[in-house]
């Protein structure tokens, strides 16, 4: 049940990369962010990781193996989230 | 032969009781207006001159009335100013003219005019290398930009039209604005120094053509036996200036049998007009369309008579080549340099001219790569459904690109599901040719194509549209995506909107289903009327507002509005109906009425 970090995370991506015409009903827990799905790209994925920084306190490597696992969606960053904040 | 010369100021030396303008709409006795009431407009402009500086300044000047225009220009010259024109009166225009003028004259916001008294006029000199005016290109290649014009380079051009199509005395009817380049030789000074006359006011509706046609038609030596002995008659040669948007409008069922007795030329500028465009205009109103191509920068460059060839011939005194790029470079007198410049469109040389094949690519850099923008034009536009699309940097939002694509109507999307739907078919067309990081983010669905009153691709309406990502508003997202607007006169006008998904009004309201609350449209309504039709009255009241049907973020959706006055208690009070029509509901209708009195309600 972690809806409300999930759409918490929606509204986060929707502002940080400013996503004009995306609603959160148009994120799907399991679609994939990238390329396909969302379509968001490597830009986007450097944005959303200082946007994770900042909110949360999370650090990424910045091209590591382990971002790209956990950026493939959102409920996949929603456990990143709830397992390495620190604020 | 007198000295039709801009140097010798042809208008000091006129016939006073000669007419320089006409008033097409009035009956025919009183409709001329004689040299010596220009000269007493010009009297009147150099009073208030006089009045508000020593000579030696620059001007903003801003004046719909043609011949008015002609007597404050000409009061500025012969004072020894010189004046700035604004490309259009909106506030952010003027501002940024502000900062090189002494004053704003005429009918814009804080426009100094001259008193209704006539004045006597005072000449000057001309000096040839003269600042005489600025003027600023339309933005259709990037931001817009100031140009100063001298005396002789006006001159130089004027003499060039008044050997190539001398006007003789016929009478000059105007469509296009005076504030650009085309429109201020063709329809202002041309006459001012040919001794021909000029139309009172702009010709702007294709039924004002066509009445005016059909009265001057009743001027025709044939059938003018009834005319009043000695009075001065009008000229039945007219010489229409316009301009692609106009005759690529021209209904078919208005009367425009007179046309081609009174019409001896029609000249289009500002874009190349459309083959099919040209043959329409030739069988509506009987006389072929003389094009000239160039640019504000430029000046003329070439003219073209479809039905004639499609090749451009080089004007008289300029000299064209081109490069291995096909680029198109320039050699005119019309310039301050004399050397070869190059232009932004590739040409084919052909022994009869040379056509035009398009703009030089757009590049940009996007991520350290070169991205061509006019690739990504055509391949959007392979897109089923896709008439055109413009990709466009938006300097506001870093590396992330804008695109404005014109539809066919059915393919439209009227919510957002639709307009989802859309952007990704787009996005997948674009990635089988372009990276990921280079697809525009944000898109502008239009139905009619963004040209401004010249028919060019236009600067100002593209930022227009973009205007609700713009810094200032990023962090609001108060305003809706306006997608375009049509005039149907100057007091009813269409605008397109959509609801922008991140609205700061749909957030909260109802989580679960968002819709726009009903006072948003309200404030949008005053605002888009007070933006279109120069609405400036206070807002007094709304009566019968309706809302009959939800609007949820990303519906698209069109504003009617239409400005009447009412006279209650012998006042004018302006009216606004609006409708705003969904493509199946209507989401809102009313009335708001506004108040010219300066104590009333606040707002």
């Amino acid at each position: 049940m972690a809806n409300a970090l999930e759409l918490e995370l929606k509204h986060l991506i929707i502002d940080t990369l400013e996503l004009e015409d995306v609603t959160p009903e148009d994120i799907d827990r399991d679609e994939p962010l990238f390329v396909e799905g969302l379509g968001l790209d490597s830009i986007d994925a450097l944005e959303l990781g200082l946007a994770l920084q900042k909110t949360y306190g999370i650090k990424l490597e910045a091209d590591s193996e382990e971002s790209r696992r956990h950026f493939a969606s959102l409920k996949s960053l929603a456990a990143l989230v709830e397992e390495r904040r620190i604020h | 032969m007198t000295d039709t010369s801009l140097l010798s100021a042809p208008w000091r030396h006129a016939s006073l009781n000669q007419p320089i303008g006409w008033r097409c709409a009035e009956p025919i006795a009183e409709a001329a207006v004689p040299w010596s009431m220009l000269h007493g407009r010009i009297g009147a402009w150099q009073d208030l001159l006089d009045s508000l500086a020593p000579s030696g300044r620059r001007w903003l000047l801003h004046l719909r009335e043609p011949l008015e225009f002609a007597a404050a220009l000409i009061a500025c010259w012969e004072r020894g100013d010189s004046v700035v024109l604004p490309a259009d009166d909106r506030p952010e225009t003027l501002a940024g003219v502000d900062r090189l003028t002494a004053g704003r004259l005429g009918d814009v916001m804080s426009g100094h005019r001259a008193g209704p008294d006539a004045g006597i006029p005072r000449w000057g000199t001309l000096d040839a290398g003269a600042l005489a005016l600025s003027l600023y290109t339309s933005g259709s290649s990037g931001d817009p930009q100031r140009l100063d014009k001298c005396f002789a380079q006006l001159d130089a051009e004027l003499c060039m039209h008044a050997r190539l199509w001398p006007l003789e005395g016929r009478l000059v009817i105007s469509q296009v604005s005076h504030q650009h380049i085309y429109g201020l030789l063709f329809a202002i000074l041309r006459p001012l120094c040919e001794g021909a006359t000029m139309a009172t006011s702009l010709c702007r509706y294709p039924e004002t053509l066509s009445a005016w046609l059909a009265r001057l038609a009743k001027t025709h030596p044939s059938s003018s036996a009834d005319m009043v002995p000695d009075a001065v008659t009008a000229p039945c040669d007219a010489v229409l200036i316009t301009a692609p948007p106009p005759l690529e409008r021209l209904p078919e069922e208005l009367d425009w049998q007179t046309a081609p007795q009174v019409l001896s030329r029609i000249h289009s500028s500002g874009a190349p007009l459309s083959q099919a465009a040209s043959e329409r205009a030739l069988r509506i109103l009987g006389v072929p369309v003389s094009e000239i191509y160039g640019s504000s920068e430029t000046g003329g460059i070439a003219w073209r008579i479809q039905q004639r060839s499609e090749c451009w011939t080089p004007l008289p005194g300029i000299d064209i080549r081109d490069d291995t790029q096909g680029t198109l470079w320039l050699r005119s007198p019309f310039l301050d340099t004399t050397g070869w410049q190059r232009q932004a469109d590739r040409i084919a040389i052909e022994e009869s001219g040379f056509r035009l094949l398009g703009r030089v690519d757009r590049i940009l850099k996007v991520g350290g790569k070169r991205l061509s923008l006019t690739s990504m034009d055509r391949t959007l536009a392979t897109y089923p459904g896709v008439l055109q699309a413009r990709t466009i940097n938006l300097p506001e939002r870093n590396t992330r690109l804008g695109a404005i694509v014109q539809l066919e109507p059915q393919l439209i999307p009227y919510d957002h599901a639709a307009r989802r739907a859309l952007t990704e078919g787009l996005r997948r067309h674009l990635l089988e040719t372009f990276e990921s990081t280079v697809i525009p983010r944000y898109w502008r669905f239009v139905d009619t194509w963004p040209a401004n009153a010249q028919g060019k691709f236009s600067g100002t309406v593209m930022a227009r549209l973009f205007r609700d990502l713009q810094i200032k508003d990023l962090h609001n997202r108060r305003l809706p995506r306006w997608l375009g607007v049509t005039f149907e006169d100057d007091e009813r006008c269409r605008v397109t909107l959509e609801v922008p998904e991140r609205l700061i009004y749909l957030q909260g309201h109802f989580d679960a289903q968002p819709v726009l609350p009903g006072v948003v449209i309200l404030q949008w309504i005053i605002e888009l009327a007070r933006e279109h039709l120069g609405l400036q009255s206070t807002f007094k009241r709304f009566e019968r507002v309706k809302f009959p049907q939800l609007l949820r973020p990303g519906d698209r959706a069109e504003l009617s509005l239409l400005l009447s006055s009412v006279p209650p208690q012998g006042e004018q009070n302006p009216k606004l109906t609006f409708t705003l029509k969904g493509r199946q509901a209507t989401h809102a209708s009313g009335k708001a009425i506004f108040s010219d009195r300066e104590t009333s309600d606040v707002e």
